[in-house]
Order: structure tokens, then sequence, then C-alpha cells
């Protein structure tokens, strides 16, 4: 490396990214626009530091095979972090083959667990669970460690198994004190944070109460038959009945969840799975077919009897019926559910994430936005969207230095 | 064109050092560039015997009396005992510059990604000539009439000979794949010392190839 380079690399090591813009803010070649790119992410300024990130990929020569895939990963992570999720998976998967390659395994690690993350929050838990299996996180240093932990606390915890995922975050405690990095401690924090705070709501005999992601377990491994609201299936320790795609019976059995063991009258039920204000013949007709329908899809689990009034839920077995709910439930639950996070979203990420279309996402963000509860920054494709501040929950960027050391 | 391996004598490692960039020979002890500092060493002990506070992000040269030395886009002269800044000229490169080494009245500096080493007068900064080379160079070198530069073009490193006229490279010492040139300096024997950049904080002694004396 030249006198510059080295001199604005060592004050990006040291913290001080001002210090490092400043001896390279005039310079268009390839190291330099990597090091601004890389100071300009911890800025924060993400959409310009991937702008010069992309162009030092370019700018590096063919034989600096090395220098460009660590900016492709810095990419990688940059978007990850600004929840930018259409970034080519292939591009990155490559980097991290030429990494390995060429004997970087550190930064090859780290763009693995760039994906495992990606897959992490995009819910696809069985290929990020097969991608970690396939990482040994005994050689790396306390930093990627903690990475490595968090996600498979992550896992632990969308799985439900609340154990691994507190021994995943005590392990992931202890390496950020060794790592000695306070925003990596921060995120291990808030993490486990979410173990103390509710994660679903419980609704049985007419009462309601906030249920832990412990609690959530037990009961999931319970002899009770659960009408789960969060992933919309009837389900008990052994059988599970998707409602997923028919909204309508779903919205009849929770109706019928929730007044367990007491019966719902018709009336009730038409409203709640037809939103009709008014019970006509028409839809007694409709609710009489829905019901057949729903009694045959519960057949493994209970059956669903009619009385004077309207019908009543008769699990097999002497189960008692609850309802898991989400812990706040807005029409647009599933959007601020992602929002949680802290992070800025925009609407293509967020609809990637949600496997919905952008027109519904945006018609989501839309109603959120008129009554204040999500807010947005930028314009046009640059638009990011979150929940207004909430603490907590940075990500915590280990970009690679871009540079093979010269 | 004269091709072989580079053959490594020794290797010098430092605690506490992070990376190694110029490197340079006063006549008993090597001195390196050690990016916040500049340090120097006993070549058979390999102790450290002195410490300077002093920007040191490239190369490194000594012309009997004073130390050069690259800092940010400047070249520090260096009064070794007092460790006191005598003078600063700009650097040719203005920062782009990596090797640096002293001979025949001039200063001779790398530009790295330029591909070329530049002949500087060490009182005014003024360029004299330019040499092309067809890698990036990091260490420059003149022993005994000869001129040696490091290259680092990502996976290779090699210490070569040119001619000082034309630049045509007259012979190579080729690095290990993953063994990496930053400075580098002779002892004016049969030794050259070379840097590691940042991939490790070591110094390298290399055999310099004997001559037949015409």
């Amino acid at each position: 490396m030249d006198s510059l380079i080295t001199a604005a690399a060592r004050a990006l090591a040291a913290g001080d990214p001002l210090g490092a813009l400043k001896r390279v803010a005039l310079r268009d070649d390839a190291p330099a626009l990597a090091l601004r790119g890389i100071a300009m992410a911890r800025l924060g300024d993400f959409t310009r530091a991937k702008e010069l990130l992309r162009r030092a990929r370019r700018a590096f020569g063919p034989r600096e095979a090395i220098a460009r895939a660590r900016c492709v990963v810095a990419e990688a992570e940059i978007a990850l972090v600004s929840r930018d999720l259409s970034f080519p998976r292939k591009s990155l998967a490559a980097a991290r083959a030429t990494l390995a390659a060429r004997g970087d395994a550190l930064n090859a690690a780290h763009a693995g667990y760039l994906e495992i993350r990606r897959l992490l929050l995009i819910g696809s838990l069985d290929a990020a669970e097969r991608m970690l299996d396939d990482l040994d996180p005994a050689p790396f240093p306390p930093a990627l460690r903690v990475g490595h932990e968090l996600v498979v606390a992550g896992i632990a915890m969308r799985r439900l198994r609340t154990k691994p995922a507190r021994e995943a975050l005590a392990r992931a405690k202890d390496a950020a004190r060794r790592a000695g990095i306070a925003e990596l401690a921060a995120e291990v924090e808030s993490t486990a944070r979410l173990l103390a705070t509710p994660a679903a709501r419980l609704i049985a005999r007419g009462h309601e109460r906030p249920l832990l992601l412990e609690e959530v377990e037990v009961l999931m491994a319970s002899k009770a038959l659960v009408v789960d609201a969060c992933r919309y299936v009837v389900r008990d320790s052994r059988t599970t009945v998707s409602l997923t795609r028919r909204p309508v019976l779903f919205a009849l059995a929770r109706a019928l969840g929730e007044a367990w063991p007491q019966d719902v009258s018709r009336g009730t039920l038409i409203v709640r799975a037809f939103r009709g204000k008014h019970a006509d013949e028409s839809h007694r007709a409709r609710l009489r077919v829905e019901i057949g329908r729903l009694r045959r899809a519960l057949l493994p689990l209970a059956d669903l009897s009619a009385t004077p009034d309207g019908f009543v839920l008769e699990p097999h077995g002497r189960r008692e019926v609850t309802v898991l709910a989400l812990p706040v439930e807005e029409e647009h639950a599933a959007v601020l559910a992602f929002l949680a996070d802290g992070e800025a979203w925009s609407s293509s990420a967020l609809s990637v994430a949600l496997g919905a279309s952008q027109r519904t996402v945006q018609r989501a963000l839309d109603a959120l936005a008129a009554t204040g509860k999500v807010e947005s920054v930028g314009r046009a494709r640059a638009r990011r969207w979150m929940t207004p501040p909430v603490p907590g929950f940075t990500t915590t960027l280990l970009l690679p230095a871009p540079l093979p050391n010269g | 064109m004269k091709k072989s391996e580079a053959e490594i004598i020794r290797e010098y490692a430092f605690e506490g050092v992070e990376s190694v960039g110029g490197v340079s020979f006063d006549g008993e002890q090597v001195w390196f560039a050690a990016g916040g500092r500049l340090v120097a060493f006993d070549p058979d002990s390999g102790n450290t015997t002195r410490t300077l506070d002093i920007a040191a992000h490239a190369g490194t040269a000594f012309d009997g009396k004073h130390l050069y030395q690259i800092a940010e886009d400047r070249i520090l002269k260096i009064e070794p005992n007092s460790g006191r800044v005598v003078s600063t000229i700009p650097s040719p490169g203005g920062g782009r510059d990596s090797g640096l080494a002293w001979a025949e009245g001039s200063l001779w500096v790398g530009q790295y990604r330029d591909r070329m080493i530049v002949q500087v007068d060490p009182e005014t900064g003024k360029v004299l000539r330019t040499i092309e080379s067809n890698r990036f160079v990091t260490g420059v070198s003149w022993v005994d009439g000869e001129l040696w530069h490091g290259t680092w073009e990502e996976d290779q490193s090699d210490i070569r000979r040119i001619d000082p006229q034309n630049g045509e490279v007259m012979e190579r010492l080729e690095m290990p794949q993953g063994v990496f040139v930053s400075g580098l300096e002779s002892d004016g024997k049969d030794r050259f010392f070379c840097g590691s950049g940042s991939t490790n904080n070591k110094v390298r002694a290399i055999r310099r190839p004997k001559r037949s004396r015409a």
C-alpha cells in the first residue's frame, strides 16, 4: 500500500473515519475509493458507501481478486444492514469462494455469516441452519464469534427453543466482552431482551395475558389445543393443521377458540368470518358450508358441534383450548413485526421478507404512516421505513478491511 | 532475465507491531516504519535498539547521516539520535508513494499503483526522472550500483533488479506465495531486509545473489 492509504487505513482502524476521509478525499484510485466507502459506512451514509465500494470493486484490476472480493463482502454487509435484500446472492457466494481459495478464511467466514443472516431475516430457517452447520466457529476471533452465536440464538428463538437460545446468548455475551466492541455488546443485550419481552398474547376462557417466548415454548409442548394466530395454524403437540391459505376458516376457528368452552352464536361467527354487519339468509347458508369445511379440516384435532345458538369446539381428549395471538394486534401487524427490529427497511425488502406484493406492502405502509405508527426517510428508491425510534437494536458493521494490506 | 526463488535466511518478529512498511539500514541497525513510529533493531541479535515516535506510513531511507521517512504525503528528514525532524519536502506522488532509497545524492521513491520509481532532489523535492516498472512498486534499494525494488500485486511478491536506464527487469527473486514484500534495503553485503506490510509483524532477511566481479 502507499503512504496515504496506510495512513487512512490506520485512522479507520483507530475509529477515526473522518481522519481517514481527510487523507483520501480527493483520490479516485481503487484503494482510496474502497477506504472512502468503508469510512462512509462507518459514518452511516450507506447509500454513498455502497456507491463508492461498487466503484472501488470495478477499479481494482483483474489480478486484485482478494481486494475485489472484500469489496463485494462489504457491499453485501451494508446492503444487509440497510435491509436491501435485493443484493445478488451469487456475487456474495462467489466472493466467499475466492476468499476461501486464497487463504482469507476470516473474511470468507464473514461472507458466510452475511448470507446466513440474510436467510434468517427472510425467514428461511432451514437453509440458514444448513449453512450454519458447515461453519466451525472455533478458529474465529471474538467479533466474528459474536455474529455466529447471535445467528444460532436467532434461529433457536424462531424455532421456539429458548434454552439453546439462552446458551448461545451467554456465549455471545462472553465473546462480545473479549472483542471489546461496545456496539456488539449492545446488540447481544438487545437480542437477549427479546427473551424477556412478551412474544405473544394468550387468550383462554375469555381472559388474555402476555406470554414470554419461554412460555410459548411450554404451551406448544403441552397437551393444549392451540389456535395460533401468529402462524395461522391450529395445532397440538403432535398435529398441525395449517389454515394459512384459508383465512375464513381460521377466523371461525379463532372465534370458537376464544369462546371455548362456551359456544359462539351464528351471528357472531358471521360477523367475525365475513365481516358482514347483518346476518341474512345467504350468510347463514355460507356459514353452514364453511363450518362443514372447518369440521373436516379439524378432524384430527377436534369436533365441531352445533348448539341451539351456534357452534362449539370440542377438542379430542380432555384438552384445554387456547388462542395464541401477536402481542399487539393491528391490521398490518406483520409489517410492524418486521419494522420492530429498529432498522430502516425499503418497501421492496419488506415485500421480499413478507412474501407479499409491493402494492400490498405499500398500502400497509401508507395506512400505518397515516396513523403515525411508521415513518419514512428518503425519496423514491432510497426511501426507507421504520418505526418511530425504539431503543437499541443496531446491527454492528464488521466490515472487512478492503485492501490486501500492501 | 535470471529468475530464482528468494531464499529467506531469517525472520524477525516484533510484539506490538501491526504493520511493517519501509525498511532501511544505517550500517549497524535495521530501521523500519511501523505506522506510528520508527523502530531500529540489531540484525544479529534481533533485539530492538531504538524507537522514534514519528508517523511512518511507507518507505524509509538513510543517507549516512539522516533518516528519511515517508509520512502521509511528505518526506521527513530525521536526525536519528534525537528523532528531530530537520526538514520536510512534499513526496513526488502526493501520498501514493511506497518505497524509498538513497543513492548518489538523490532519493528514489517508489510509486505503488503508478508502477514507477521517481528520482528526486532531497533538498527541494524536484523530480529528476522516472523509471517505469510493470508491477506495483513497494520497497526500493540501491546496492553496488544495482537498483532493486520489491513488487506486490495480489497474490505474488518478488524482489527484482532493473536497469535504471530503461526499467528492463534483469533479475527476479520470487517470494513464496502469500509472503509479501513491503520495504526493501540491503546491508551492502549479502543480505536484503524487507518488510511484510500489515499481513504480519515481521522483517525478513533474504540472501542477496552473489556476483562474480568483473
